[in-house]
């Protein structure tokens, strides 16, 4: 291997460093720049996407959003608390005909003038959904809510008819009627029980009372219940048609004293479109009034079928410990199923800590020296 | 301030000419040695007592150089060739030691950079293997092993390989 002599690169070097010229007055510059507090600025340096000076405010921000987000998303991701949420509105109660009310598997209390809950048990009371208490002054009219629920009750074997008479007297008594029923009767259904869908339209002050009475019908396995309150778009609906009607009474002041035909014409055309304008508000409004005005409630129906057979308990204690070790290890793969997430989100946050901690540590290390 | 004045008496030529040699351009290298002075005067506190200045300030001028190398001058054209190394005009009247000079110069910026750093502060800044490697940031391991590449890559390299010189011969003649 050649290798070039020592000797000779240090004179060749010294050589050719000897042959620059030192500039000029470079000294002075540089204590001058010392001396004055602002930063040297380089014509030649291009400009940085993030200043150098607020590259680690930068990295603390990004790295505070990370954590804030990581806050927010990991009860999400953990399912917890998300099965709050949607229990808010929801009650799911056991399907089991046993003795004793459903399980109770709820119940937070909900926000005011949001979605209404009907009650826990099936037999409690449930809270009202249909009057929501507004923010006083707020919009300055009564609340406009549309209520809507359902419940899903199931009945003894052969009770379908009877079931479904008891809820149309129920409705008629509130007020109210029954809108459709879909009924499937007999045992040439795919479960061989008779089963059926009822949805009823009770005046909004009577749905409450309707939900609770409902659920004494039948064992109820779930009851459902929505509030919304379109106080805002009703209010809004009303003005745009004031104002498209306000509009179109001084058209029909400028067509009587239009006196060319092609003014006639003209005005006539913006009356017309103005008029669908306001026939479209109009119809929109008018079904925003019918769904404040009643509450709807359909209620499914299903006669109790035949119970499956539970599978028959291992009889000898080898192939107990043989299905109690399967069981142990579906549980155990479930629990690494549901850590892998949480845990995947924990490692990506600490990888975005670790390369941020790397580039601020770089951006600090290359202005200490 | 007065230090600062001294660091400069006593360590701006070497400084300069050490940007220069690693930098390849006068401009650019009077830019990072401003900015490296400036650098060390600002975190003086952070040199340790007892700890030796010159290759601290060399490794100042070092990352200045390399931070100009990977930030600055890979996105702007090149600057007037007036400024490049490659014209360079000796104080020694012996023509060989021109050509010598402009050949190793050539051969300098053929080097990759942590090749070309080494060199320049090994055969011209003077400093130990040692040195270096506080300079660099590296083990003396590392040192010794780039200096070991870089006078081989030097040996091969075509400027100072085929051309001839009036005296000492070529430096390709005196390679071991």
């Amino acid at each position: 291997m050649t290798m070039i002599d020592e000797d000779m690169l240090y004179e060749a070097l010294r050589e050719a460093a000897d042959a620059i010229e030192i500039p000029e007055g470079a000294t002075p510059r540089i204590l001058a720049a010392a001396q004055t507090p602002a930063p040297q600025s380089h014509p030649h340096r291009p400009q940085r996407v993030i200043p150098q000076g607020k590259r680690g405010r930068v990295a603390l921000i990004a790295a505070a959003v990370i954590v804030v987000a990581g806050g927010i998303s990991f009860p999400l991701l953990s399912g917890t608390d998300a099965s709050k949420t949607i229990a808010a509105s929801t009650f799911h109660g056991s399907a089991s005909t046993g003795a004793g009310g459903p399980q109770q598997a709820f119940t937070p209390a909900p926000a005011a003038g949001s979605a209404g809950v009907a009650g826990g048990a099936p037999s409690a009371a449930p809270a009202s959904p249909a009057t929501p208490s507004l923010p006083p002054g707020s919009v300055g009219q009564s609340a406009k809510v549309v209520a809507k629920g359902s419940v899903n009750l199931t009945i003894g074997n052969g009770t379908l008819q009877s079931a479904l008479a008891k809820l149309t007297n129920l409705v008629a008594a509130d007020g109210g009627f029954v809108a459709s029923t879909q009924a499937q009767i007999g045992p040439g259904t795919s479960s061989n029980s008779s089963s059926g869908t009822v949805v009823l339209q009770v005046p909004q002050p009577a749905f409450a009372s309707l939900v609770s009475q409902v659920q004494k019908v039948g064992h109820a396995s779930s009851v459902t219940t929505t509030s919304t309150d379109v106080t805002g778009q009703v209010v809004d609906l009303q003005a745009r048609i004031d104002a498209l009607q306000a509009s179109r009474q001084q058209y029909l002041t400028i067509l009587s004293k239009a006196s060319t035909i092609g003014d006639i014409l003209a005005v006539q055309s913006q009356l017309d479109s103005l008029q669908t304008q306001i026939e479209q508000l109009q119809g929109q409004l008018d079904v925003l009034n019918s769904e404040t005005t009643y509450g709807t409630l359909t209620v499914s129906l299903t006669e109790t079928g035949q119970r499956p057979v539970a599978p028959p308990t291992p009889s000898t204690g080898l192939i107990k410990a043989w299905h109690d070790g399967i069981g142990g290890f579906v549980s155990g793969f479930e629990w690494l199923v549901r850590i892998a997430g949480p845990a995947l989100f924990v490692l990506l946050c600490l990888a975005a800590l670790v390369v941020l901690g790397r580039f601020g540590w770089r951006a600090v290390r290359r202005r200490m020296l | 301030m007065a230090d600062l004045e001294t660091w400069l008496e006593e360590g701006y030529q070497r400084s300069f000419r050490t940007a220069c040699l690693i930098l390849g351009n006068r401009s650019d290298a009077e830019e990072a040695v401003q900015e490296a002075f400036l650098r060390a005067w600002k975190f003086r506190a952070s040199l340790a007592s007892g700890s030796d200045f010159k290759p601290w300030l060399y490794r100042v001028v070092v990352n200045t150089c390399n931070s100009k190398l990977r930030q600055e001058i890979p996105h702007r054209d090149r600057r007037s060739g007036e400024d490049d190394l490659a014209g360079l005009s000796s104080i020694d009247d012996a023509p060989g030691n021109i050509a010598v000079s402009q050949d190793i110069v050539r051969a300098l910026g053929d080097l990759p950079v942590h090749l070309r750093v080494v060199v320049v502060l090994r055969y011209y800044a003077d400093l130990t293997e040692r040195e270096i490697a506080t300079a660099i940031g590296r083990r003396p391991g590392t040192v010794k092993s780039r200096l070991h590449e870089a006078r081989r890559q030097l040996a091969e390299h075509p400027a100072l390989r085929s051309e001839t010189h009036g005296q000492p011969a070529t430096v390709s003649e005196v390679v071991r």
